[in-house]
């Protein structure tokens, strides 16, 4: 039912449910996040993992429960407030990337500070800075059509990166990759909790990506198992 | 709002922006050319008139004396008193008025359409001066006249010879090619108006249909202020009658029946059609638009956009996107408007208004003035034209943006 819920967690979950209709998707969940852990939430397709995430990263609103980061309640936020709470707290690592394909590599990292009052030199360093950490220097200026799948998920990783996130929510990040880019993808993402102690919270339905994680979630019919 | 971002969403997403600027362009090009076309009617139906100075012309029908010999009035115009033209005179909205009587006289041996022109005053037929081809123009207070040209040809008049009419002797000083100066108050002579009042009221002819003294007139032209032209020309009817045929721009258009010179309102609500049609298509592509770029917007949500600022971004883009619309649908226009000034319109002169009597050879023929369309797009209806574009673009922006920033991130986000 819970699983790992600490004091001084830097996310918490609890009591989280999720319901559409009569379709519940996520029962009761509670868990928690220190900062710089990286967790691996594993289960079967459909069993309620991707929408758990949504709830942590407050993308979607519980039916029940509470969410806290850094001793904050933002399941009472409004729609802005919630907004800002990602903009600054949060980055999101998607399968299927989501770049914005009109974008070049370096514009689609600085896309979450367009709307922040800062001048385009400054969004631009910043974006370049984690371009080049990402070994993509060489293809700030490309669209996300010329770009691999590997080389798109950097430039997603150094968007998630731009804001310096507290958490880190991936959604299968290696799903549409090749074994060989999906572990290069890994490596960075375990680089990342190590180096720069950012949380890491991660969907897979692989279980051996997760045996690098610092702890395992099992989810099943909408409940966390073990 | 993002410059790059709209700047490259705008020319990377060609299609969708051609979409959308094609449907609205269309249709504002549509609202200008129809308005354009409107007041290029409008202003062709000022010609006839414009050519002799005035806005409104007056004439009484009357009857026809039983015997049509000597000096008679033509049946479309009769007396019109001293009285009546000073009654006139006083109406709020006349700014000038240009008097004449015209004449038909039959001599034994010829036929005259006669005249009668107030030399000094510039509304009325007295513009022929423009037009005198050799000779002179009629000068104040001497009784000469002055032959049309083609008349003159015809019977080899020339200047400093005299002609007789109705027993009067008049020195021709000079020959006008009035077919160039008016297709309205023209005639075969010209004499001082008070040659013409003389020989008027000194005709029994004259005077058993239409009692007339010398004071009196039988054509007036009336120079007026152009928003009063409509109620002046029922007011005057109340002066001088009920049959009075009284021209204005108006009734040129209304003879000349195109759609477009029928009414203001007709044209507005034609350009209401297009305008309304153009939205509709606009909004249709713009929401198909958005809607294909629901996951994108739901990565802007989740990246840590707010409503506010995913509205404002769409805003901004349909408000640029329209005011290309407006840009190109001006060049369509001005297109069309270049294509149409090579048009030209016959305005018919009315039967009543010509001046040759239908028994003489060409009488009956059906006068023109033929012009060209002057087909121009003023400043004003440009600047009209774009800025109701850029309304559209942000009307359109502003409440397809609220709606799609409603969606959720998590609902468009989730992987395939």
């Amino acid at each position: 039912m819970n699983s790992g819920t600490n004091n001084g967690a830097l996310l918490s979950g609890k009591g989280l449910s999720k319901q559409y209709g009569d379709l519940k998707v996520v029962r009761n969940v509670s868990l928690s996040i220190k900062a710089g852990e990286f967790v691996c939430l594993v289960g079967k397709s459909g069993c309620g993992k991707t929408t758990l995430l949504s709830l942590l990263s407050g993308l979607e609103r519980p039916s029940n429960g509470q969410v806290m980061l850094d001793g904050k309640d933002i399941t009472k936020a409004t729609e802005d407030e919630l907004a800002l709470f990602r903009r600054n707290n949060v980055g999101f690592i998607f399968q299927s990337f989501n770049l914005i394909p009109t974008l070049s590599a370096w514009e689609n990292v600085a896309l979450p500070l367009f709307p922040m009052a800062m001048s385009e030199q400054e969004r631009k360093r910043r974006a370049l800075e984690l371009l080049e950490k990402m070994e993509l220097g060489h293809r700030t200026e490309h669209l996300p059509s010329a770009l691999s799948g590997g080389e798109k998920q950097r430039v997603a990783i150094a968007r998630a990166l731009i804001n310096h996130p507290k958490v880190l929510f991936a959604d299968e990040p290696t799903g549409n990759l090749d074994s060989a880019t999906g572990d290069a993808i890994m490596e960075i993402l375990n680089k990342l909790h190590k180096e720069e102690g950012v949380g890491v919270l991660m969907v897979t339905h692989e279980v051996e990506l997760a045996k690098t994680a610092d702890r395992l979630i099992r989810m099943q019919d909408g409940e966390v198992v073990s | 709002m993002n410059l790059h971002y709209l700047k490259n969403e705008l020319w990377y997403q060609r299609r969708r922006t051609i979409a959308a600027i094609v449907g609205l362009s269309i249709g504002i090009g549509l609202l200008v050319i129809l308005n354009a076309l409107s007041t290029a009617y409008r202003q062709a139906g000022h010609a006839p008139l414009k050519e002799i100075g005035a806005d409104i012309t007056v004439q009484r029908p009357g009857d026809v004396p039983k015997d049509l010999t000597g000096v008679v009035f033509p049946c479309s115009a009769v007396t019109i008193t001293d009285d009546q033209v000073k009654k006139i005179g006083g109406l709020e909205g006349v700014r000038g008025i240009g008097k004449g009587v015209l004449l038909w006289i039959f001599d034994p041996n010829r036929a005259w359409v006669v005249l009668g022109v107030e030399q000094k005053n510039t509304i009325g037929p007295a513009v022929l001066r423009s037009a005198v081809a050799e000779g002179r123009f009629l000068e104040p207070g001497k009784p000469e006249a002055l032959v049309e040209i083609s008349y003159a040809r015809q019977f080899d008049i020339k200047v400093g010879d005299t002609i007789t009419m109705a027993g009067a002797s008049f020195p021709v000083v000079g020959l006008a090619d009035a077919s160039r100066a008016a297709k309205i108050a023209i005639a075969n002579v010209y004499v001082p108006i008070e040659e013409a009042q003389k020989l008027a009221a000194g005709s029994s002819q004259v005077q058993s249909v239409s009692p007339f003294s010398a004071a009196d007139v039988n054509l007036l032209f009336i120079k007026a202020d152009q928003e009063k032209i409509t109620n002046l020309a029922s007011t005057l009817r109340t002066i001088v009658g009920q049959k009075a045929t009284i021209g204005t721009p108006e009734s040129f258009l209304k003879l000349l029946g195109s759609f477009f010179a029928l009414s203001d309102k007709l044209t507005m609500a034609a350009s209401l059609i297009a305008i309304i049609v153009a939205v509709l298509i606009a909004f249709k592509t713009m929401a198909g638009n958005i809607a294909e770029r629901a996951r994108e917007i739901g990565v802007l949500k989740a990246v840590g956009w707010t409503n506010r600022n995913v509205v404002g971004q769409l805003l901004a883009e349909s408000v640029i996107q329209c005011f290309l619309a407006g840009i190109f649908g001006l060049i369509l226009a001005a297109i069309a408007a270049y294509g149409l000034s090579f048009m030209q319109v016959s305005i018919p002169i009315p039967w009543d208004m010509s001046p040759t009597p239908h028994f003489l050879p060409g009488g009956g023929d059906q006068v023109f003035k033929t012009l060209s369309l002057s087909v121009q797009i003023p400043w004003i209806l440009a600047a009209f034209g774009i800025l109701l574009s850029v309304v559209i673009g942000g009307v359109t922006g502003a409440l397809l943006g609220r709606n799609i920033s409603k969606i959720k991130p998590s609902e468009v986000l989730r992987h395939e």
